[in-house]
């Protein structure tokens, strides 16, 4: 009797708890889900927001490659982020090895520094790197993004990849170097290949925010070397917003972050606190 | 190794305002701050308000979440990823989608409001603008807290938990007196992390109302924006309001490195 009660109540629990569920996915899920849809409407349908079923039409996506030329600025965000990002694990590994293996004065001092470096706000930095481009002729150019990307790139690979390289017993390298190893070979031979899925969590929370990144972005660069993100602006037109075409774009920007995201997803609360949270 | 180490702080030494120092006078800041220049203090209140009250939902709201989502035992993983989409997502992407879901005459907000026979406000209004931004940034960054949070209740000691069911404590004291405290730390961690962003929170606010109407949403960073680079192109004060966005942040944030760091050590 009592045990038939019991499961009453936790039929009931669950019950509720499922409807509770179902709230928060459909809270997280349903903007994206709009956007993904109001990119398939055509102009008319997009001032209507209670059409649910409708054809489908590509039209947006087609408008983004003829009319607005979108595929530069795709090839510019791939370019900038592939470079930055490599660049930033090469540099980030060498910083984060000697944080982790070497003992020097101030070594907290520092690489505490380099953090807040990451935390600087990017429009208190695009001030100076803005004059800056103009005296050097860097302005526009992709090579100027990759190197402002470092700023807050080469921090955040070092703080991730201290945490992993200190969690490689030291033993191993040890035993390498007792062999004959230099410091390259076991950095190259034994510490990367075994942080290989740290390195990979660095590479993945890495691409999400150089892709994402708009401030600098859209300040440091007019044309040549613009982003996706912040070509958003052309779709405001004299006669109102385009949401077609915008909303395509959307759904173009967030894809390949999302396909990162879900690669990284354990690592993903890690990376944003820099490893202070495992 | 360490040279090569020295020459990649000198890289991003770039991005620090230290550059900019040559090209600012005092002057500029005796202006932010008489007053002279209407718009600073106002900024400094929105983006103060902005902050404080982002950060409490989003803990609140966040803290429940968790604690939620740590009594379920199935699906956790797929959950988890739904639930961290908005925080993934290029964040001027979320400004527009909420733009285009705000809308006053073709937003499905408004019409959802209309169907429950209720009157739609004007979301971008000066008089609702700022709970709008408010709202947006709720959404793309309770995930966050929720996640770091959860990450502290799955870690939590067995133990206290048990004594204190045996002894007979309802669900409610269990939490007040035993998980808070011991989550203590990590709750702290959060705050921290979202305060500092909120502080320099530019995109969201650029995509949505561009600091307006008027400056009802003109937080620091749009106030830097529209003296440097909107029409006036004022660099000299611009950067003068950059450099005090870069203490305050930097104050923050070199609160939470200290306390990052302890952290570490006592891992």
């Amino acid at each position: 009797m009592i045990a038939s009660q019991r499961l009453k109540t936790n039929r009931f629990f669950n019950f509720i708890k499922i409807i509770i569920l179902i709230i928060i996915l459909f809270f997280s899920i349903f903007p994206v889900f709009y956007m993904v849809t109001t990119s398939f409407k055509t102009p008319i349908q997009t001032y209507n927001p209670a059409i649910w079923f409708f054809k489908p039409t590509l039209e947006n996506y087609q408008n983004l490659i003829t009319k607005f030329h979108v595929i530069p600025y795709i090839i510019n965000s791939i370019i900038i982020t592939s470079f930055s990002v490599v660049l930033a694990l090469v540099l980030g590994s060498l910083a984060a090895y000697s944080l982790a293996n070497f003992d020097f004065r101030w070594k907290d001092e520092i690489a505490g520094w380099m953090l807040s470096l990451r935390y600087l706000p990017p429009m208190a930095a695009v001030i100076p790197l803005f004059l800056l481009s103009q005296l050097t002729h860097l302005y526009d150019k992709h090579l100027l993004l990759i190197l402002a990307y470092q700023s807050f790139n080469i921090p955040f690979a070092t703080w991730m990849l201290r945490g992993f390289f200190e969690e490689i017993p030291k033993e191993l390298e040890e035993a390498a170097m007792v062999d004959g190893a230099s410091r390259w070979q076991s950095l190259l031979h034994i510490l990367l290949p075994l942080s290989r899925p740290g390195m990979f969590a660095t590479t993945a929370l890495l691409v999400i925010q150089t892709w994402n990144e708009f401030t600098l972005a859209f300040f440091l660069t007019s044309n040549s070397a613009r982003t996706i993100p912040t070509i958003t602006s052309q779709f405001q037109t004299v006669r109102g917003i385009l949401w077609g075409e915008m909303t395509a774009l959307g759904v173009v920007t967030i894809l390949p972050v999302i396909i990162f995201a879900i690669l990284a997803r354990k690592y993903l609360v890690r990376g944003l606190t820099f490893g202070a949270i495992k | 190794m360490i040279f090569l180490y020295f020459i990649s702080m000198t890289n991003y030494d770039l991005g620090t305002p230290l550059s900019s120092a040559k090209f600012i006078g005092f002057d500029n800041f005796i202006r932010l701050f008489s007053g002279k220049d209407r718009e600073f203090w106002p900024s400094i209140r929105v983006t103060t308000l902005l902050s404080i009250t982002a950060t409490l939902f989003e803990l609140i709201l966040g803290f429940i979440i968790a604690l939620f989502l740590n009594s379920i035992e199935k699906f956790k993983g797929s959950i988890i990823s739904i639930i961290m989409l908005p925080m993934v997502i290029t964040p001027v992407i979320v400004g527009l989608l909420w733009k285009l879901m705000l809308n006053n005459d073709h937003g499905i907000i408004n019409w959802i409001i209309m169907q429950l026979g209720l009157n739609p406000p004007a979301w971008l209004s000066s008089q609702y603008s700022l709970l709008s931004v408010l709202i947006v940034e709720i959404w793309q960054w309770t995930p966050f807290v929720t996640l770091i949070l959860l990450s502290g209740l799955t870690a939590l000691p067995i133990e206290p938990l048990e004594a204190s069911s045996i002894d007979g404590a309802t669900y409610l004291d269990t939490l007040i007196y035993i998980i808070i405290p011991i989550m203590r730390p990590i709750i702290l961690l959060a705050v921290l992390f979202r305060l500092i962003d909120v502080i320099k929170i530019f995109d969201i606010v650029f995509v949505l109302t561009g600091g307006g109407p008027g400056s009802a949403t003109e937080t620091l960073s749009i106030h830097a924006y529209r003296l440097g680079f909107y029409q006036t192109g004022w660099i000299g004060r611009a950067s003068a309001t950059g450099v005090i966005l870069a203490i305050i942040a930097t104050v923050a944030s070199f609160y939470m490195i200290k306390f990052l760091q302890e952290n570490r050590r006592s891992m």
